[in-house]
């Protein structure tokens, strides 16, 4: 499973998108400020990455997209996790819990 | 991995790109404004908010290039926009553009055409199942090594029953059937065939069916089956044409059914009918006319088959010592029977369209070249403000994708009007070819060569693309340089080459024409002008013999009388023309030792009325010709040739020697009174074989060719020779009159066909070696404009600098000439079987080809010479 950093890098971001919006379907300014937030401003998305990420996930079928209107009655595209991107979710999850373990098995009884 | 629905999206994506970048426009805006709406909430001011927003998000057109590419949808929109800067960019380059376009049409065109050609006439199955056991059977003569002929029935009847390699053989006579229609009667040419003919080809009845077995016995013969191309012309596809009856040679035959053109027969045949034995026939061994076919018995080897036939001969040979003493047997494959020197010659051919294909790749190779080193500056800026190597390889194939499709289509479009040319002009010996069109296998050719050659082409700016470098290439317009020494010698190479193969292609094409002309300027023994023919057979309408001499003594006698007929004559064999009646006998000379089986020589034979010989304007060498007074009672008389003389009577006077021979009748003892001059009876570039000929009215056969010479309006006298004939005996069938040029240039037919295609090739070559030339000498003037600006600044004459070029070029040419001429002499032996009159290595022709491309290349250089004298120094200094 040799991932370049830049792939893991995406594969993280789209995991965050796909958690975010299991809690409620959202605009893509308002994922950003959620990562932002619960990550305590550690993890700041880059705006750049994000909505190629969010096209990304949506050409997979893993999240579906409609306009709407935002809280400020702005005209905003929504997007919200589909059956597939549920299930992908609890997938790659699972895989990332399991990578944070190996990884520090490996540094603390290296 | 690509489900529907991903399909589905990306699909959308890429047809409704236009309103997703508006969305995605719409979301960033979105974005920005609440970023904006974030900073102004966190103290900034309006303006520093947006700013810091801005800022914060990047280049919106980097998004969008990134969100389309996550959609998939990238490669295809960079595509699209490669083909429209590339046919912009080509639009430019309109020479070019269309140089190479053309080149690669006729260059695809043509080698479709001609592949297709040869795939037919070579390659394709046949249409019969276990086409591969089917051979066909001839005689041989070992007299004359190396010749096949007809088989004689009584030698079939043996041969069928003794051979055991073979599980069917049948055979197929070729016969004419007459029939009074509404328009008059008329002759249907009818195939004969004995009882397996289709059942060793294994094909089925288009409507009805095949003859039954006792259909081929005497008494119940009364059945015709129609060829598929006469029910379709002849009797417009009447389904109900089966049941009916026809009035073939005075008796009723029912049509039982059609078969289909895929049937091996004679050319133009028309009807089928069996073949039902005479009793003489059973025995007749001397003079063969049927085709013989025959199946191989299941794991039977052609050796093998070979063999037990070359037993079977002998066998024969000794059992009928007189007839068949120096008969043997042949057992030729299906393939080689048919049209064998023919397919030679559409190999030499298709050879030269494979070069001048290989040409028209290399020019528009070198055009490529040409213009990517002319654009390099261009090139090299783009690649400094960040297209990419990768997408300038990308456009650049993409221009060489232009050019490939453009002239792919306009060659598909040639390829059809080749087809077409040639399926109308084919000689009548490549009978495949009558039904060539652009199908399946034409369209698979076309489309390999497009590919090969847009490949081909396309390496060429890769690697060029490959070598750019922005310092370089700037630093080049600055100086001036011609490029790399490696550049320079790849250009010249490829138009070297361009030059030997367009000097071989005219070789070829001179040698054909100098065998042409050399094939009508030969002797020919036999008048060619106004010279008009009719022929009749006149078996069943005149049954005794005295009636037919009658006959042929009014027609000519008649037709002699008609305005504008200056003599009028009969034979029985013509020159250049397909047999109607026996032509050959066996011939004893008397006086001579007995000869044994395979001594015995045979001559041709004609039975001719007393003017024939005054008529058609052979000469008489030697004795007295035909009179009236040689006639059936009196003293049987005979002339022969001058082959005949040379080959039985070397270095005496044949006049008072006696030979025997029959011909239409029993042996007869004949005294030859006369010697007349050769004639070349079998094709102009056939050596003369020995003849006789004898008095029709001592031999007086029914198959009749009346000769006339006229002043030259034989349109007018047409009518009026039907009229006299028809008024003799208004049942008796006229074949088409035809004339004596006529029958000439058919003979020279499939010649004129070669000479034509080959000509083309060559002069379509060596229109592109010249442009090659053209195009290598203008670039290198161009690039070497500031050089000679310096030259004229230092003194040096225009003159000079165009003798500069000129040199050049012609140096070029020089050295490919010389390579074209080393090839060439090692190909052209393979020509040798069409060539008449010129050896392989003609020097007339070499040195006239050598010439004509030498002429074209300095023709080619001349322009770019003087333009390379009329440069301006001043400006050629200055030039950047």
């Amino acid at each position: 499973m040799a991932t370049s950093p830049s792939d893991r890098m995406q594969g993280t971001l789209d995991l965050l998108v796909l958690r975010v919006l299991q809690q409620a379907r959202m605009h893509g300014w308002g994922i950003a400020q959620q990562i932002q937030l619960i990550s305590r401003d550690v993890l700041q998305v880059n705006q750049g990455s994000l909505y190629p990420a969010l096209r990304r996930l949506e050409e997979r079928g893993l999240i579906g997209a409609e306009w709407g209107t935002s809280e400020h009655n702005r005209r905003a595209r929504f997007y919200e996790l589909s059956a597939a991107g549920r299930k992908q979710l609890a997938r790659e999850t699972a895989q990332w819990e399991q990578f944070v373990l190996a990884v520090t098995r490996v540094l603390q009884e290296a | 991995m690509l489900s529907p629905a991903r399909l589905w999206r990306r699909a959308r994506a890429l047809f409704a790109s236009r309103r997703l970048n508006d969305e995605l426009d719409e979301e960033m805006r979105f974005h920005v404004e609440m970023e904006t709406a974030r900073h102004l909430g966190a103290g900034m001011t309006p303006d520093a908010a947006r700013e810091a927003a801005l800022r914060d998000f990047g280049a919106p057109v980097l998004h969008r290039e990134e969100a389309g590419d996550a959609l998939g949808v990238r490669a295809i929109q960079d595509f699209l926009a490669d083909l429209r800067v590339g046919a912009r960019s080509l639009l430019r380059q309109r020479t070019y553009a269309v140089v190479a376009t053309l080149t690669l049409a006729i260059g695809i065109g043509g080698t479709t055409a001609l592949g297709t050609a040869v795939y037919r006439v070579l390659l394709a199955p046949y249409p019969f199942p276990e086409a591969h056991r089917i051979v066909t059977l001839w005689q041989t003569d070992a007299r004359v090594p190396g010749s096949t002929q007809e088989v004689a029935p009584g030698n079939f009847l043996d041969w069928e029953r003794r051979a055991e390699s073979f599980d069917l053989m049948a055979a197929a006579e070729p016969y004419s059937f007459d029939w009074t229609g509404p328009d008059g009667p008329e002759r249907f040419s009818t195939t004969l065939v004995t009882e397996d003919f289709f059942a060793i080809q294994g094909l089925r009845p288009l409507l009805g069916r095949a003859f039954l077995p006792e259909e081929f016995a005497a008494e119940r013969g009364g059945v015709v089956m129609l060829t598929e191309e006469t029910w379709r012309s002849r009797f417009g596809s009447d389904t109900t044409i089966i049941g009916r009856t026809l009035d073939l040679d005075s008796a009723s035959r029912v049509v039982v059914g059609v078969m289909p053109d895929d049937a091996m027969a004679p050319f133009g045949a028309e009807l089928w009918a069996p073949k039902v034995l005479r009793g003489d026939e059973r025995e007749a061994r001397g003079e063969g006319y049927w085709q013989v076919v025959a199946r191989h018995a299941p794991g039977v080897t052609l050796e093998r088959s070979q063999a037990e036939m070359t037993l079977v001969a002998q066998q024969l040979a000794q059992e009928h010592p007189l007839d068949n003493g120096a008969v043997g047997a042949a057992v030729v494959t299906l393939r080689d029977a048919v049209g064998g020197g023919s397919r030679r010659s559409l190999l030499v051919l298709f050879g030269a369209v494979a070069f001048v294909m290989i040409i028209a790749c290399v020019n528009v190779a070198n055009l490529q070249l040409g213009e990517a080193l002319r654009r390099r500056r261009e090139l090299a800026v783009r690649t400094a403000i960040g297209a990419g190597h990768g997408r300038l390889v990308r456009q650049l194939l993409t221009e060489c994708l232009l050019v490939a499709s453009i002239g792919s289509a306009a060659g598909l479009f040639l390829a059809w009007a080749g087809i077409a040319a040639i399926r109308n002009f084919a000689p009548q010996s490549l009978w495949q070819l009558s039904r060539l069109s652009l199908d399946v296998t034409a369209l698979l050719l076309a489309s390999a060569l497009a590919i090969l050659s847009a490949l081909a082409i396309g390496i060429m700016p890769v690697a060029a693309a490959r070598r750019i470098r922005l310092s370089e290439a700037l630093a080049a317009g600055v100086r001036g340089s011609a490029g790399s020494g490696r550049r320079q010698r790849a250009n010249r190479v490829l138009v070297v080459s361009e030059v030997a193969l367009a000097l071989v292609l005219l070789v070829g094409a001179g040698l054909l024409f100098r065998s042409l002309t050399e094939l009508g300027r030969t002797e020919r023994g036999f008048a060619t002008e106004g010279v008009l023919i009719t022929t009749v057979q006149a078996w069943n309408y005149y049954p005794t013999a005295a009636g037919r001499v009658e006959f042929v003594r009014q027609a000519v006698d008649r037709l002699d009388a008609l305005p504008g007929v200056l003599e009028a004559g009969m034979t029985s064999s013509l020159p250049l023309s397909w047999p109607i009646g026996a032509e050959r006998a066996p011939v004893v000379l008397e006086g001579r030792p007995a000869a044994g089986g395979d001594q015995q020589p045979t001559a041709r034979v004609a039975a001719i009325s007393p003017g024939y010989l005054t008529t058609l304007g052979i000469a008489l060498r030697a004795g007295r010709p035909f009179l009236d007074t040689d006639r059936a009672g009196s003293a049987p008389v005979a002339l022969v040739n001058d082959a005949f003389a040379r080959r039985h009577f070397p270095g005496v006077d044949p006049v008072g020697q006696r030979i025997t021979m029959a011909f239409v009748g029993r042996p007869t003892s004949r005294e030859i009174v006369g010697v007349t001059a050769d004639v070349r009876h079998d094709g102009l570039h056939a050596d003369p074989a020995p003849g006789v000929y004898l008095p029709h009215a001592q031999a007086p056969t029914g198959a009749l060719h009346l000769v006339l010479r006229t002043d030259g309006e034989t349109a007018t006298l047409l009518p009026l020779v039907r009229a006299e004939l028809t008024a003799m005996n208004s049942a008796m069938p006229l074949e088409e009159m035809t004339t004596m040029t006529t029958l000439v240039a058919q003979s020279l037919q499939e010649r004129r066909f070669q000479l034509g295609l080959l000509a083309s090739f060559s002069a379509t070559a060596l229109l592109l070696a010249a442009l090659g030339i053209y195009g290598v000498m203008s670039r290198a003037t161009a690039e070497r404009t500031h050089e000679i600006g310096v030259r004229l600044a230092v003194g040096a004459q225009p003159s000079e600098v165009r003798w500069m070029v000129l040199r050049s070029g012609g140096g070029l040419a020089l050295v490919g000439v010389i390579a074209g001429t080393a090839v060439a002499l090692l190909l052209t032996r393979y020509m040798t079987a069409m060539l008449f009159g010129v050896t392989p290595l003609d020097p007339l022709t070499f040195l006239g080809s050598a010439g004509v491309l030498l002429g074209a290349a300095l023709l080619a250089t001349w322009l770019p010479a003087w333009r390379a004298s009329a440069v301006d120094p001043v400006v050629a200094l200055r030039d950047d």
